[in-house]
């Protein structure tokens, strides 16, 4: 009697929790597969200057291939992309050896060091706007003061990648540093006290243990950082709009002016989905990457 | 003969009839009509929205309704309104609009409600519809169709120091050579300041080059094409961009109005071509406020055609309730609520408003209120409101003037390749029209 009546009792506490948890799952997928979805359908319609809507088949994708912005804004997306991550590894690595090592530094210092990433980004858009305002601007007010040439920074087209980049990294570098920090915390001490007796330099225990160890840690910080930067939008907004010119127009800065200003919505769905694409496949890359390099 | 008899025996009494009737319907109107409803308004954080909500409380007062103000900065209240009106949504009753900017594509997208009927039978005894800026309805009428009323007039004006303008042994300016005259002359005899300082953030580019173009006598378009590489239009292009990136600072293709109101407020600047709304802002702590002189923008071969726009009040489309969103429309844009705005320093676009005693009294305590009336004076009689190309896609059109204005400043183009790309993409973007 008990061999029937258990089974009988473990579907029915199935059934009940999948009822209990339907509306928040159904809730969840209604949250993201809808404007997915309604992307998609967009993606396929045409709208004339007058908000007119029409089906359009594949032709906004099709118009990708021709259009100059979006293969300028793809390499701009990816310089920034490039760039900004390997700064922000490099230096987010050294900041977590630093903040792992220096054990008695003060908690505000500590605090100092990780806090960029708390701001929200355009209040550290219009931050480093004012800084690097080559007239009025503190940066170029320093580089003189040392008898270094002024910078038209975000206002050179040659430059503008490069200082949105140091930017990002600026507010983003502590965030990756506290991932790296979690990852040097977990290794385990064994292997250091086998280095140690072998006689092992700094650098050599760094380049041979510490390091290849905490890969898969880096590579997570690359993946979140990754999401991130493809998307590169905020800051960019903020401070140059795209510009000078188009130098700094990157997909979602490019994407959202069809939309939102030019009332394009449907080649804007295309361009964002597009770049969304691009995003899953950085992400996949980086999975697979972070795999092979588990221990 | 006939036709006098015909005013006299027909037009008069009609005319009599209407004024007679719209006096009763004047009579009739109650302030009160809608009280406890709320109406939600779409407000572009500006001088202008920002004086007018100081006097919120007095409307919901005289109403009995509720102003529910949702305020953002210029780009995103329009990212907020395409995002409402592409869903048909209610959400918002009443919105800020610049009918020079996207009077037509909104017009072509039927956003706005037809205020015709609203503005002639739905009026305050003390209303005045006529008393608006003629040219600024004329503007805001698309198809026949009253779409905004006039909240405020403006275009771009020129600042300059007369205490630098004095130690370089220079007169105020009259053409646009004398400007770069001037420009030249500041670079050597006073280095510590920039000479000149205008609009180059691509977007923003075409407000003050507008006025360039149309000083030299050059135009947008001319026989359905785009005209930037007639000789005028290359002429407005050239020095337009030589004088900002000769005589301009360092960045200027990141300018807009924020920058170079800060830049000349600092002592930064001997000259400045931007909006007459900045008056306030360059005045603020009141290092300006002596040694300032205002102009309209000096006249090229063609004279003096100024730019000269207002920001405008609509009524949404999809709002379910247009008449108590009129009733905020018209206290907002009424004679009485825009004498206090103009004590604000938000230029009236009534000519009654300009002449009022008390508003001529507060011109003229500084003689800087006195010359910005009187630059003001010719931009309302003079002015073109034509800023980008007058087609739908008229946002779309600055960018391209943007672009051929910072490829020269910039030096990244010859001036036949930078005009020549740019009418490529307009005439694109006409022909979509």
């Amino acid at each position: 009697m008990s061999d029937t009546a258990a089974p009988l009792t473990q579907d029915r506490q199935k059934l009940e929790m999948a009822a209990l948890s339907a509306p928040a799952v159904v809730f969840t997928v209604a949250m993201i597969a809808f404007p997915v979805a309604y992307t998609i359908w967009l993606g396929f319609q045409t709208f004339s200057q007058t908000g007119k809507q029409s089906f359009a088949g594949l032709a906004n994708y099709s118009k990708l291939i021709s259009d100059y912005e979006f293969w300028h804004g793809l390499w701009v997306t990816i310089a920034l992309f490039v760039l900004s991550l390997v700064l922000q590894l490099i230096f987010g690595v050294w900041l977590a050896l630093v903040l792992f090592h220096a054990k008695r530094l003060p908690g505000i210092v500590r605090s100092l060091f990780i806090s960029p990433f708390m701001m929200p980004p355009v209040v550290a858009g219009m931050m480093w706007l004012v800084i690097l305002d080559p007239s009025l601007g503190a940066a170029n007010y320093i580089l003189q003061s040392f008898g270094l040439p002024p910078s038209d920074w975000l206002a050179s087209p040659s430059w503008v990648i490069p200082t949105v980049a140091l930017i990002d990294s600026w507010q983003w570098t502590p965030y990756v540093a506290l991932i790296v920090l979690g990852g040097l915390q977990s290794l385990p001490p064994s292997v250091y006290e086998a280095a140690q007796i072998d006689g092992a330099s700094p650098f050599k225990t760094f380049q041979r243990i510490t390091l290849p160890l905490l890969l898969p840690t880096i590579v997570t910080a690359a993946i979140l950082r990754s999401v991130d930067l493809l998307r590169f939008f905020d800051i960019i907004y903020i401070t140059t709009q795209g510009g000078p010119g188009n130098a700094s127009n990157t997909l979602n800065i490019y994407g959202f002016r069809v939309g939102f200003e030019f009332f394009n919505i449907g080649y804007a769905s295309a361009l964002m989905l597009t770049l969304t694409a691009i995003v899953f496949g950085a992400v996949l890359a980086f999975n697979r990457l972070r795999g092979a390099v588990a221990w | 003969m006939k036709a006098r008899m015909l005013a006299t025996h027909v037009a008069l009494p009609v005319l009599a009839i209407v004024a007679a009737s719209a006096h009763a319907r004047a009579a009739d109107f109650d302030w009160m009509k809608f009280k406890g409803k709320t109406v939600t308004f779409l407000a572009n954080n500006n001088p202008v929205s920002q004086a007018l909500l100081t006097y919120k409380a007095d409307f919901e007062k005289l109403t009995g309704m509720t102003l529910k103000v949702d305020g953002y900065q210029e780009q995103q209240m329009r990212q907020r309104l395409v995002t409402v009106m592409n869903a048909n949504s209610d959400e918002v009753d009443v919105y800020m609009t610049l009918p020079s900017r996207e009077g037509e594509q909104f017009a072509a997208a039927g956003w706005y409600a037809d205020l015709t009927a609203m503005a002639k039978n739905d009026v305050a005894k003390d209303y005045e519809s006529a008393g608006l800026s003629q040219a600024l309805l004329k503007a805001a009428t698309f198809g026949g169709k009253l779409t905004s009323m006039p909240m405020n007039l403006e275009g771009p004006i020129f600042y300059y120091r007369t205490d630098i303008f004095k130690k370089c042994g220079l007169d105020a300016p009259k053409t646009i050579k004398d400007v770069e005259a001037a420009a030249e002359k500041i670079k050597a005899c006073d280095s510590s300041v920039t000479p000149f300082v205008s609009r180059g953030l691509k977007p923003a580019v075409a407000y003050t080059f507008s006025n360039m173009l149309h000083n030299i006598g050059g135009s947008y378009i001319a026989n359905g094409k785009s005209n930037l590489c007639s000789a005028k239009g290359k002429e407005a292009l050239d020095t337009y961009s030589r004088l900002l990136r000769d005589f301009g600072p360092p960045g200027v293709v990141n300018y807009s109005f924020q920058q170079i109101s800060a830049l000349y407020r600092g002592g930064r600047a001997a000259m400045a071509f931007e909006s007459s709304n900045e008056l306030r802002t360059v005045m603020e702590g009141g290092a300006r406020l002596k040694d300032t002189g205002l102009l309209p923008f000096p006249a090229g071969e063609a004279g003096q055609v100024p730019t000269t726009i207002g920001w405008g009040m609509a009524v949404s489309s999809h709002s379910k309730q247009p008449d108590a969103a009129w009733y905020f429309v018209q206290w907002a844009t009424s004679p009485e609520v825009q004498k206090k705005m103009a004590l604000q320093g938000i230029a009236p676009p009534r000519p009654s408003v300009a002449n009022d005693p008390e508003y001529r009294k507060w011109i003229d305590e500084e003689p800087v209120r006195k010359e910005w009336q009187a630059a003001l004076d010719v931009l309302a009689t003079k002015g073109s409101s034509e800023v980008g190309y007058p087609i739908v896609a008229n946002p779309q059109s600055r960018e391209f003037i943007g672009q051929a204005v910072q490829d020269l400043i910039l030096k990244q183009k010859p001036i036949d390749q930078a005009c020549a790309d740019a009418d490529k993409a307009l005439d694109a973007l006409i022909a979509l029209n």
